[in-house]
């Protein structure tokens, strides 16, 4: 009463999923990410109305923020898949499009809201009990003997991502660099608590994806070849390092808030740049090599420090000072007068000087095992290398994931099926004591049941684009793709292999089509003795998280009665 | 005249959205000397009704088990679930002063319960409306009123003062009577039988309390986990030898430090863990070595020495001695003052500093360089919630650091929570510090609008909690001890005290008792109320008239919230009803305490008996009556709810009905600063205006 700025009165929707505009514009949304979903999907353009650059992609954690809507409940979905994304960096568009399609069908079903959401929320904890169990058909271990599990994985990541658009061999090679990359952060002898290094990305446009390479080491840009010259004859190794982290540039920030005074022929100026080259000497006379500063060096203590032999890097940035303090063992210096105590120098084996395109960038060699390397990243153009470059920080998300849990989970749509298949089963078995138990008749139990499977199977038919038909065999319950101009009768010569490739089509398998009714039945896993090693595979920990939050958020959205928005 | 008549337009116009119905009411356009137009609003019962229902239209879908969440979007475009009565209402931005007046209530009565306020919102309405029947049915036109209205609102206003009084002078004793030896005493202890036995019924009790208050706030699905999660926590904080609000208050007062929300993983993934986070990231490169113990200090200012303060001045120059003076000799002694000071910490063991402020570059860098470890802008409220924990003294003054300024901690290491890294500290046992097991709460959540929401529901159960274990009443807590204490002895005398129910002992209700959810309450208070009835009209007819008709109209009121509950099924709610009338006529004698003992454990026992029994699939023997396998939705939601804040709900809702019926018409005045055009010639008296605004 208070105030004097008027607030108007807040918006109310009763019942907003039962509102039909609401509903479609969920369907759309649905239809869109389902587009995008797998490595035939396609591609989105996103542009801005005040003439942005373009952004080509199909990534959930980057379309996802393009799309704006007025809608509360598309925001809703939106910040659970892009805070799931956030922390895994897979399955966003297979969370996002679960978690919508359960919501549909939920409501077509016609089911109370409040036993639609304890149905789903009973079948996740069958999904998740199944999935983290040891007798679970649809997971293989990672064996970290060979990187060749790693290599299938991150590849399965960067091929499902079409807007990089990489050929064949271009994604082995890239999918071999993650893993490198991957590999060299991994510490091989520190005892105790395992610190992970980091790999710092650098992307050169216009040359051919297959010249991206991994360096262990630092590459740090060199805008200025001028002084480089005298490199060559720098191998007086390891090379001393000074790390500044202050401002070199004669600047007293520290200062306070008084007044100064200054006497009339005092030049304060010159005696900060006297001290600074005071400092210089002292480095000088320390031997150091390399002297690296976070932020601007004084123009003269460079001039200075060049004439005595030192490579000199200024407005290096802070991100790159937590590599480089790991890479060479030096700590930050950030006094002028103190002198710098011996730890607090780092070394360096070698440096040489590297040509990327325009890029000149110094290497830094580390003087020992490190667990820093620097990635490559080269693409024909901007928009794609941009998709590329977010693929590889995915890749290397997931990867470090398989660190906690070194399991996944198998790909192509084909442990979507086999966990559909897995709960109509369990869920027939014990029917009469969970529909007491969830307070709910049978009949109400099996709607839920039957709409949670379809849900689960319409995420794996999304993967499919160009008109084929999606199956399901009888016995391993995979996921298979009949291509749209194949005749029925030579079925099992036109399916191949399924989904995720361990499966090969013979004639005594059997085959469904998703969309139809099937006799329930148990899912059997894979034969332990099998030579064929699946072809795709998905991360276990995002696709397990990424299944509980679309759960979650999808009976969040059921649970909705009233809207209110604040229109202020 | 045009402009001021847009502006009242605009006033109109806006409450569209939800009070669009009430404009049809009378309004009317009075002239004060031919100047200041104000429209006055003439208050009827029927437009108290009218939007007192408006809200509750809107409560009820996220009232009882049937209910779900409302999802509210903020002016910043933020989107927030919730099922907070307090929440709904006042992110509804009500512009009618009517209904403005019942949100304050009832956010005043939630503020200190931190329950209750949708079913505020469903008394009142359902009060109203039987007050308005009631005062159409016995209002007679008489010649004192101008009209039928006015006579209505007489009438009204008369049966709502009466039902206050009633409830202020008689409800506990009713209350006392017929509802609480039905229920349940749970006590502090209850939380400390909880370490020794997990399976111990009486924390139990605590837990269902909470279940059921969660289900209220958060929905189904998480209810029991969330609760769980809750009785852990708060048996981690007990404080050995102290009074359980001791608990209550300590975590209350700083939820917000203990608790660190993670969005992006589903709720199950919350978790409690041991000491406490800091929710901020180490500014220097975290300790690598794991050597235990570690030495930690917090300072409240800055480490390295400002050289010249505000007002002070600095004279470069030349000296007398001819010496110069420059100004690098002065930041020369800055940084080796610095250098000392690290020196020192360094002597002291010291390799972790928590500061309050943000440290200068070369702090930082003489720290990492000394193997210490600095976290800057840590909050004022984990500082003070360290200092607790640890024992130490935050120092202010970086060259007086003394050993009791050192904190010991079995570790300190970043910790990755969601997208941050945080700071985790765990703290030593130490004799003289608190002899608590210091843990901190992980909300998870799917986005930070369900972890918000998680986390306002678990202060709100706190705020129960913290009624439901307090005696009630400050100045009346004393007399109802006393009197609980020498009536232990004999039933007779406590028969007595309730039956004559002098009013400074009023406060009969034992704190921490419970009775069963789903109803349970209302059922026995009708009942009892009507007894009461019965009773007042056959002994004290001719004391006081109305009193019987009062009691009745309440014990109707009462009735509506079960039926909400069991909107979905009417038979439930008549099958509850049955069974518990059939039970009190069976255990009739609820005056003895030793017989009181009994039947707590009795109706509780047995319930949760027969709830077992229902899983198992056969019928319990023991109070077979109640493990009716038809009522099985009421088994379901069986939880437990605080007699007191029961009660504490109806008083402020009679509170709220009687002082509604008192306003009469509505003023609507213009202040004229609402657009820019408009702008009051009075300069000054405008600016304090915007003043008082902030």
């Amino acid at each position: 009463m208070s105030r004097l700025v008027k607030k108007s009165p807040s918006l109310c929707t009763d019942l907003p999923l039962d509102n039909t505009d609401i509903r479609n514009k969920l369907h759309l949304l649905w239809q869109l990410l389902r587009s995008c979903f797998g490595p035939t999907g396609r591609l989105k353009q996103v542009h801005n109305n005040i003439g942005g650059h373009v952004v080509t992609t199909s990534t959930s954690s980057v379309l996802l923020p393009a799309i704006s809507s007025s809608q509360p409940f598309i925001n809703l979905i939106k910040t659970s898949i892009l805070n799931h994304v956030s922390r895994f960096s897979d399955c966003g568009l297979f969370a996002a499009i679960l978690c919508l399609s359960l919501i549909e069908r939920a409501k077509r079903s016609g089911l109370r809201g409040s036993v639609a959401i304890s149905v789903n929320k009973h079948l996740l904890g069958l999904c998740t009990g199944y999935l983290q169990g040891e007798d679970c058909g649809c997971k293989v271990k990672l064996d970290f003997c060979s990187s060749l599990s790693l290599i299938k994985l991150s590849r399965s990541i960067i091929s499902s991502k079409p807007a990089c658009v990489l050929t064949e061999a271009e994604a082995v090679h890239i999918s071999k660099l993650a893993v490198q990359a991957f590999l060299l952060t991994v510490p091989c002898n520190s005892p105790g608590i395992v610190r992970l290094g980091k790999i710092v990305t650098v992307s050169v446009e216009g040359h051919s994806v297959l010249n991206s390479a991994v360096f262990p080491g630092l590459l740090v840009d060199m805008p200025d070849v001028f002084g480089l010259n005298k490199v060559e004859n720098l191998h007086s190794n390891p090379l001393r390092v000074v790390l500044f982290s202050a401002s070199l540039a004669g600047d007293l920030s520290e200062l306070g808030d008084g007044i100064i005074e200054v006497h009339p022929g005092v030049d304060t100026d010159a005696q900060i740049l006297d001290q600074l080259l005071e400092l210089g000497k002292r480095v000088v006379a320390e031997e150091v090599k390399l002297f690296v500063c976070q932020k601007v060096i004084h123009p003269v203590l460079q001039q200075y420090l060049r004439r005595h032999g030192i490579i000199v890097i200024e407005r290096l940035g802070i991100n790159v000072m937590e590599p480089l303090t790991q890479l060479t063992g030096a700590q930050p210096v950030a006094t002028l007068h103190t002198t710098i105590p011996a730890k607090a120098y780092g070394k360096v084996r070698d440096v040489d000087i590297r040509q990327f395109g325009s890029k000149t960038m110094l290497h830094l060699h580390p003087p020992g095992e490190s667990a820093i390397c620097t990635m490559i990243l080269c693409h024909r153009n901007e928009t794609m290398l941009s998709e590329l470059k977010v693929v590889c920080q995915k890749t290397e998300h997931v990867l470090r994931l398989t660190l906690r849990e070194p399991s996944a989970l198998l790909g192509g749509g084909c442990t979507e099926t086999h966990l559909a298949a897995y709960v109509r089963h369990k869920s027939m078995n014990e029917v009469t004591e969970t529909a007491s138990a969830l307070g709910c008749t049978q009949t109400e139990y099996f709607l839920g049941v039957e709409g949670f499977c379809r849900s689960l199977e319409s995420v794996a038919a999304a993967l499919e684009h160009d008109g084929g038909n999606c199956l399901i065999d009888l016995t391993h319950a995979h996921h298979w793709t009949l291509p749209a101009d194949v005749i029925t009768e030579h079925m099992e010569d036109s399916l191949g292999l399924c989904g995720c490739g361990v499966m090969q089509s013979s004639p005594n398998k059997k085959w469904t089509y998703l969309s139809t009714k099937y006799p329930q039945f148990s899912p059997a896993p894979l034969s332990r003795d099998t030579t064929v090693q699946p072809r795709v595979l998905d991360s276990f920990t995002a696709k397990l998280n990424a299944l509980q939050v679309a759960v979650e958020t999808a009976n969040l959205a059921l649970d909705v009665r009233y809207v209110i928005q604040d229109t202020n | 005249m045009p402009l001021r008549f847009s502006l009242l337009l605009f006033f109109m116009v806006s409450q569209k959205p939800i009070f669009g119905h009430l404009h049809a009411k009378s309004k009317h356009l009075c002239a004060f000397e031919g100047v200041e137009m104000l429209p006055v609003e003439h208050l009827h019962l029927e437009h108290v009704l009218q939007t007192v229902s408006v809200l509750e239209s809107v409560i009820l879908r996220s009232f009882g088990p049937e209910g779900g969440q409302v999802l509210f979007i903020r002016d910043t475009g933020q989107a927030m679930l919730s099922r907070s009565g307090t929440h709904i209402l006042t992110a509804l931005r009500l512009d009618h002063p009517l209904a403005r007046m019942v949100v304050e209530c009832v956010l005043k009565h939630s503020s200190v319960t931190g329950d209750g306020s949708k079913t505020f919102i469903l008394l009142l309405a359902s009060l109203l409306r039987m007050i308005h029947t009631a005062a159409c049915k016995g209002t007679n036109v008489s010649h004192a009123y101008n009209s039928r209205k006015a006579a209505e609102a007489a009438t009204a206003r008369h049966l709502a003062d009466k039902l206050l009084a009633f409830a202020l002078e008689e409800l506990a004793d009713v209350i006392a009577m017929g509802v609480v030896p039905y229920g349940y005493c749970i006590s502090w202890e209850d939380f400390t039988a909880k370490t020794q036995s997990p399976a111990h019924t009486n924390n139990n009790c605590v837990q269902k309390l909470l279940a059921s208050f969660f289900l209220s706030r958060l929905g189904r699905t998480h209810c029991d986990f969330i609760s769980n999660l809750t009785c852990e926590l708060l048996s981690h904080w007990k404080f050995k030898n102290n009074q359980p609000p001791f608990t209550l208050q300590f975590v209350n007062d700083n939820l917000p430090a203990l608790h660190t929300p993670v969005s992006g993983f589903p709720i199950s993934c919350s978790r409690l863990i041991e000491g406490q986070v800091i929710h901020r990231d180490f500014a220097t490169p975290c300790p690598q070595t794991d050597h235990h113990p570690v030495k930690a200090v917090v300072f409240t200012r800055y480490l390295q020495p400002k050289l010249l303060s505000a007002g002070e001045v600095l004279e470069l120059g030349y000296g007398e001695q001819g010496k110069e003076r420059s100004i690098v000799q002065f930041s020369a002694w800055a940084e080796r003052s610095l250098e000392c000071v690290i020196a020192n910490l360094q002597s002291l063991g010291v390799s972790v500093i928590l500061s309050a402020v943000k440290q200068s570059a070369a702090v930082l860098a003489l720290a990492a360089q000394a193997d210490m470890c600095i976290v800057e802008c840590v909050s004022e409220d984990e500082l003070s919630l360290f200092a607790q924990l640890s024992g130490a003294r935050p120092a202010s003054d970086c060259w007086m650091i003394e050993s009791d300024h050192v904190a010991t901690l079995t570790f300190c290491r970043p910790i990755l929570l969601g997208a941050h890294r945080y700071v985790h500290v765990a703290f030593h046992d130490s004799e003289e510090a608190v002899q608590v097991k210091p843990c901190s709460l992980v909300i998870c959540g799917p986005g930070e609008g369900q972890t918000d929401q998680y986390a306002c529901a678990f202060r709100d159960a706190i705020h129960m909690l913290r009624l439901t274990l307090e005696p009630m009443g400050m100045t009346a807590t004393t007399a109802s001890k006393r009197t609980l204490q020498s009536n232990k002895n004999t039933s007779l005398e406590m028969e007595n005290q309730i039956a004559s129910a002098p009013p400074f002992q009023k406060c009969v209700l034992e704190p921490g008792c419970v009775i069963p959810a789903g109803g349970t309450f209302e059922f026995l208070l009708n009942h009892a109320l009507l007894q009461h009835h019965g009773r007042s009209c056959s002994v004290s007819d001719d004391t006081n008239m109305g009193i019987p008709a009062v009691s009745q109209l309440l014990a109707n009121v009462l009735l509506s919230l079960p039926r909400q509950i069991y909107s979905h099924s009417p038979r439930c709610f008549l099958q509850t009803q049955t069974r518990l009338l059939s039970f009190i006529e069976n255990h009739s004698h609820p005056f003895s305490l030793v017989q009181k003992q009994e039947h707590n454990t009795i109706l509780i026992q047995g319930w949760g008996k027969s709830e077992r029994s229902l899983e198992d699939g056969k019928q319990s023997m023991h109070c077979c009556r109640e493990a009716d396998v038809s009522s099985k939705v009421f088994m379901l939601d069986l939880g437990l709810e605080s007699v007191s804040c029961k009660y504490q709900l109806l008083l402020a809702v009679l509170q709220c009905v009687s002082s509604l019926l008192q306003v009469d018409a509505v003023l609507r005045t213009q202040t004229a600063l609402r657009t820019q055009s408009h702008r009051l010639p009075n300069i000054s008296w405008e600016g304090t205006e915007d003043e008082a605004e902030e």
